[in-house]
């Protein structure tokens, strides 16, 4: 528009002074067109958007004030003039109120209407371009509506909790999740919030609004929000900068980390035991040696060969122990290679009695093999099978009485192969039933306190059956003796 | 007579037992010795000896403390040192002691002796405790 020339519309019922008009304003450099009434025009001021429009006021058909009123209703922005020579206070007021821009009295010299329409030209000039910015001013702030409203929906929908207080201590904005992380049961925007947050934070907070380093800081911290590891919390705070990098709040963010607390406290009681469970065959041996080197403390050979045999038993246990560790350290980790194949389950049970036929002889123990006749094969991993049922049957060997008695069924029933292993033995006390599976957990009684063992076999077991989707049920009476039966499914 | 002090020494490690017992011994006490906290106290009530050493973890992981409780709200208990022999505080990094009175009130106990037992560092705080007494 600007390069082009100002459009402007004459119009005035007086032909001489349109012609002249004409002529001055093309040789100016303006494009003009006339209208030589009223009727006419509005019809051009409203067909198209003059820049400029000079009106005279008495006209035959339509007054000069409808015109203007017209024009300007359609196009706002066209810059008209009134041009009298009736000229009053009362119609300039009239003519300013309906939208002219000033108002020429007749007649007019040539240079007065030429720095007239000048003075208008800048004028609408200046008036298209407030209206530009204006426009693109409303479309920004649209724009900044919808990013707020979208940034909000994105904010609620984070289950980690979000807090922003500015730098006098007043919420800002927060997601609904920090409520439960702060306990409160609503905050309000611009509430002075400080007061209720708990003293670590409220430490953090001061921290980082005193801290006069320009760096982007932030501080993580956890807090135990309800005791026993029952609601644990990681909270980052960062300081929120202006673009001029003064500080302008603190962004807390929120993170439940009950889970992971949890998991870490159970990791961290298992190496505990594990350690301990390890020392002590190593303190035993350590005693030992300590004896031998002592010689305040005399030993008959009888006493020192003893304890050379118990030291090895203690190595010899400590070994076991750290192989079973491995076993289940790989079972965890899922990096056991497994060969599955069919796996015939009265033949590995055949093959574990011959092999603990010495032992069996020793106690004078009695076996009892009994299957029915279905077939008692799985496709599952041999060694596996071989080390659930090993163990099973040690410890039927073991935990026994002299003389006793072991009976193992093997049958079918609904989908699975069941194994029952009885023995005659100690049996178990009912508060030792549920500790049964857990790792290190060994009966201390009496009757057991001569019997080695890891404390590792039936977690073994339990971590195997479990592999593979069976189960295992103990039933057990303390000095009667106990019964395992372990449910494999046929298909897995 | 037989005026050697009697030691009630209680370990459900029946090496670790056998050991210390040879080692007190060597010092020229008495030792009679249980493997359980339930025989533990068993002992203590017949033989009324004139001091314990209790390990910490047996049949259960606070065992060593349930006696030593027993032992001490007992008339004769009252008057004798009770010791407790853990290596606990390490492989737990639970840290515990018996130097202030408080800590003994707590724990019941009149020392801790950490494992491996140092026979002459016990054998200074047995002392300690008798001269303590007179």
């Amino acid at each position: 528009m600007s390069t082009s020339k100002p459009k402007v519309l004459i119009v005035d019922d007086e032909k001489g002074l349109r012609i002249g008009a004409q002529r001055l304003l093309e040789m100016e450099g303006y494009e003009v067109t006339t209208a030589e009434n009223g009727t006419e025009g509005i019809k051009f001021g409203t067909e198209t958007e003059f820049d400029l429009a000079v009106i005279d006021l008495k006209m035959p058909d339509i007054d000069g004030l409808e015109v203007l009123q017209t024009i300007r209703k359609k196009y706002p922005n066209t810059v008209c003039f009134i041009a009298t020579a009736y000229a009053s206070y009362e119609t300039a007021v009239e003519a300013t109120r309906l939208g002219a821009h000033s108002y020429i009295p007749k007649p007019f010299s040539p240079e007065e209407l030429i720095s007239n329409l000048k003075e208008g030209y800048q004028k609408r000039l200046v008036n298209l371009e407030a209206e530009k910015w204006q426009r693109e001013r409303e479309e920004r702030l649209l724009e900044v509506a919808f990013e707020k409203t979208r940034l909000n929906t994105i904010i609620n929908s984070i289950t980690d909790g979000v807090l922003v207080i500015n730098k006098e201590g007043l919420a800002v904005l927060y997601n609904p999740a920090a409520l439960r992380f702060l306990e409160l049961s609503s905050i309000a925007v611009e509430e002075y919030i400080l007061d209720k947050l708990r003293p670590e934070l409220l430490e953090l907070f001061n921290k980082l609004v005193s801290e006069v380093s320009i760096e982007h800081k932030s501080y993580t911290i956890q807090i135990e929000l309800k005791p026993n590891r029952e609601f644990f919390v990681e909270v980052t705070a960062s300081v929120v900068r202006h673009s001029t990098d003064n500080v302008a709040g603190v962004v807390i963010v929120f993170k439940d980390i009950t889970e992971l607390k949890k998991i870490e406290f159970v990791k961290s009681q298992f190496v505990s035991m594990v350690s301990h469970e390890l020392k002590a065959p190593i303190a035993a041996v350590y005693g030992f040696l300590k004896l031998f080197n002592d010689d305040s403390i005399q030993l008959s050979p009888e006493q020192r060969k003893d304890y050379e045999i118990r030291s090895m038993i203690r190595l010899d246990g400590l070994l076991k122990m750290v192989n079973d560790l491995l076993d289940i350290s790989r079972m965890e980790l899922k990096t056991v290679h497994r060969e599955i194949k069919k796996v015939c389950l009265h033949e590995i049970i055949s093959s574990i009695l011959e092999l603990f036929q010495i032992d069996i002889s020793k106690k004078g123990l009695q076996v009892v093999f009994e299957k029915d006749n279905t077939a008692h094969c799985i496709n599952a991993d041999s060694d596996e099978i071989s080390r659930l049922f090993t163990n099973l049957i040690s410890n039927a060997i073991k935990y026994n009485r002299e003389q006793g008695i072991i009976t193992i069924n093997l049958y079918q029933s609904d989908n699975y192969i069941v194994t029952e292993i009885k023995d005659s033995g100690i049996g178990l006390k009912p508060e030792d039933r549920q500790k049964l599976f857990s790792e290190f957990f060994r009966a201390k009684n009496e009757k057991t306190k001569n019997i080695s063992g890891t404390g590792l076999g039936l977690s073994i077991v339990k971590r195997i059956v479990d592999s593979y989707s069976g189960r295992i049920e103990v039933d057990s009476e303390f000095g009667e003796g106990s019964t395992f039966k372990i449910f494999l499914p046929l298909i897995i | 007579m037989n005026n050697k002090k009697k030691i009630l020494l209680v370990d459900d490690d029946l090496d670790l037992l056998e050991q210390n017992k040879l080692l007190i011994e060597s010092k020229g006490y008495e030792v009679i010795t249980a493997n359980s906290g339930r025989e533990g106290f068993e002992t203590f009530k017949k033989t009324k000896p004139d001091a314990c050493v209790i390990d910490l973890i047996m049949e259960e992981h606070d065992s060593g403390f349930i006696l030593c409780y027993r032992i001490k709200n007992d008339e004769h208990g009252k008057n004798i040192p009770v010791f407790i022999l853990t290596s606990a505080t390490y492989d737990t990094g639970f840290k515990f002691g018996a130097s202030t009175s408080e800590e003994r009130e707590w724990i019941k106990a009149d020392a801790l002796i950490h494992k491996p037992v140092i026979i002459e560092e016990f054998v200074q705080k047995l002392e300690a405790f008798y001269e303590m007494k007179k």
